[in-house]
């Protein structure tokens, strides 16, 4: 447990010393947040509307930006550079450096959240949810489905470049088609459907009902399509994972 | 003398390729044994078979009594390994690093004393992307040995290093068999195994060409030569000398391989003078390991 934990905070060090990523995970969502606001908010839609509409959004994306490159990014080019490779020569049970990442991702992904959470609630007024415990659990949702699904997804790539690639390709998809910046109202048919491939899609339904409309119970299906995509990720990830490149 | 790995008929292939078949030897307690091979000849593949990262096809392994493929954890407190051209994580600081792997051991480390011997003093709150090749490995290697292992395997541990920096990984390794490891490393450069080996293998094409001390390979094997310089002889006529096996010449410079050195040089001398050809810069060499594998990579091309 200890092992787990000081690799966790050794990790989470490493995360701070990168500025790139940490203005990805942190600041990027805020400024995005506060461009929309500065269109929408206060003309057409009040001002807790709008925080209630985007805020949830953006920290379902931000479990996107998290697992994608906090967590599968970092991952591949670990594998590329040899450092996994390293940890296999060691008593370290390869499970604790999958628990150590998956806690270090969790703590990052939860302060990217408050810090969007704070930020809504100071700019526009944004209420705390509604049904804060079914939020908590939509959030845990949401992580146990997305962690493994892009630890999969990047344990594919033959490199580092190959995997940020597909990191960035799904980000982008879903930060447009699953609703977190246009409402998917305005799209045409199509697109639509197309957003309920994703499974942002959920994530932001999910979160956006919990923090103002619903408590967790009414939103099954969602639970239900995440926690499958959690189970068969986790199935792929655990099949196809590989200690080094080669 | 006790071994620590025995190793027999070791076989690996990957795909089509046969990177490693019918590999034996065994490696004593305490020695510096090197694995030396050309790149490409199943160096690497036959250490991680060793170490236990790879299953070999057939053939056994004991190192310390165990099986390293099914006793991987086991294997893995007892021993210590310094990947080829590996890094840690590019942001983590030395210190930072020896701590963390320092945490992966339940017995004691000797980070103290490591910190010592290896200099490390002045780059603990280095990051490791900002050192030098030669830090690199001073620290991969410091965090191969925290632990005491019993064996610690090196692969290529000087590679990249300028040669300064080389033979200060040497009196470091040296130093680390006096403190109680086993040393297996392989290399390509004939020079480390020549000094720092007690014993090596030559690996060509996965197959075990020879084994045994570096004086021992060279007198056993085609490696002795008198070298001169002259303007006047050819090839051809010194070919037919007895006891000549081999002639590298270029321009003036003659290097001939020979079973008797002392007999080939006397026809040397007695040819040379009675056509009143002069002869400079005669001596006896004791040919190193360098030819000795030029020798084996020839023989391959040609068989």
């Amino acid at each position: 447990m200890t092992t787990i934990v000081k690799l966790a905070q050794m990790e989470t060090r490493m995360f701070f010393r990168d500025r790139l990523s940490v203005f990805w995970t942190f600041l990027f969502p805020v400024v995005m947040i506060w461009l929309f606001g500065s269109m929408f908010a206060g003309n057409e839609v009040s001002d807790t509307a709008f925080a209630q509409m985007f805020v949830p959004a953006w920290i379902g994306v931000n479990i996107v930006t998290t697992s994608f490159f906090t967590l599968g990014t970092v991952l591949a080019s670990y594998r590329e550079t040899g450092v996994l490779r390293r940890y296999q020569s060691t008593p370290l049970q390869p499970w604790k450096i999958l628990a150590a990442h998956t806690f270090q991702g969790t703590v990052i992904f939860s302060i990217s959240a408050i810090l969007l959470m704070v930020f809504g609630m100071l700019m526009y007024d944004l209420t705390i949810p509604e049904y804060w415990g079914s939020t908590l659990i939509a959030l845990l949702v949401s992580i146990i489905a997305f962690f493994p699904f892009a630890l999969f997804l990047t344990s594919l790539a033959k490199n580092t470049q190959a995997a940020a690639a597909i990191s960035s390709l799904f980000l982008n998809l879903m930060i447009f088609l699953s609703g977190a910046t246009f409402p998917l109202d305005m799209m045409p048919q199509v697109l639509q459907y197309v957003a309920k491939i994703l499974p942002l899609y959920y994530v932001i339904e999910m979160l956006r009902g919990t923090w103002s409309e619903a408590p967790i119970t009414e939103y099954g299906l969602d639970v239900g399509i995440l926690l499958g995509i959690g189970i068969i990720s986790v199935f792929l990830a655990s099949r196809f994972f590989r200690w080094s490149g080669k | 003398m006790e071994a620590v790995i025995t190793v027999e008929n070791l076989t690996k292939s990957f795909g089509a390729t046969q990177a490693v078949r019918g590999v034996s030897f065994s490696v004593r307690k305490g020695e510096i044994f090197g694995i030396i091979g050309p790149n490409g000849a199943g160096k690497t593949t036959t250490l991680e078979m060793i170490e236990g990262i790879l299953k070999p096809d057939d053939g056994t392994i004991d190192v310390l009594g165990l099986v390293p493929s099914k006793q991987l954890n086991a294997l893995n407190r007892r021993i210590g390994v310094q990947f080829q051209s590996t890094s840690i994580q590019k942001k983590m600081k030395v210190k930072e690093a020896l701590n963390l792997f320092s945490s992966f051991y339940k017995q004691e480390t000797q980070v103290e004393s490591l910190i010592e011997l290896l200099g490390l003093e002045e780059k603990l709150n280095v990051v490791f992307e900002d050192l030098s090749g030669g830090w690199k490995q001073r620290v991969t290697l410091a965090l191969a040995t925290l632990h005491q292992p019993e064996i610690l395997f090196l692969d290529e541990p000087s590679m990249g290093l300028d040669p300064h920096a080389r033979r200060e990984m040497w009196t470091l390794i040296r130093t680390l068999r006096e403190l109680g490891s086993t040393i297996v490393l392989t290399t390509h450069y004939m020079e480390e195994a020549e000094k720092l080996c007690d014993r090596v293998a030559m690996i060509y094409s996965g197959e075990i060409r020879a084994l045994g001390t570096p004086s021992h390979l060279l007198n056993e094997h085609i490696a002795h030569c008198i070298t001169f310089q002259s303007d006047h002889l050819n090839k051809e006529d010194l070919l037919s000398f007895p006891g000549v096996l081999k002639i590298e010449q270029n321009d003036a410079d003659f290097r001939i391989f020979s079973d008797d050195q002392q007999l080939t040089a006397y026809h040397v001398f007695q040819y040379c003078h009675d056509k009143s050809i002069q002869l400079f810069n005669f001596s006896f060499e004791r040919g190193s390991l360098d030819d000795l594998f030029v020798h084996y990579l020839e023989e391959e091309q040609i068989g």
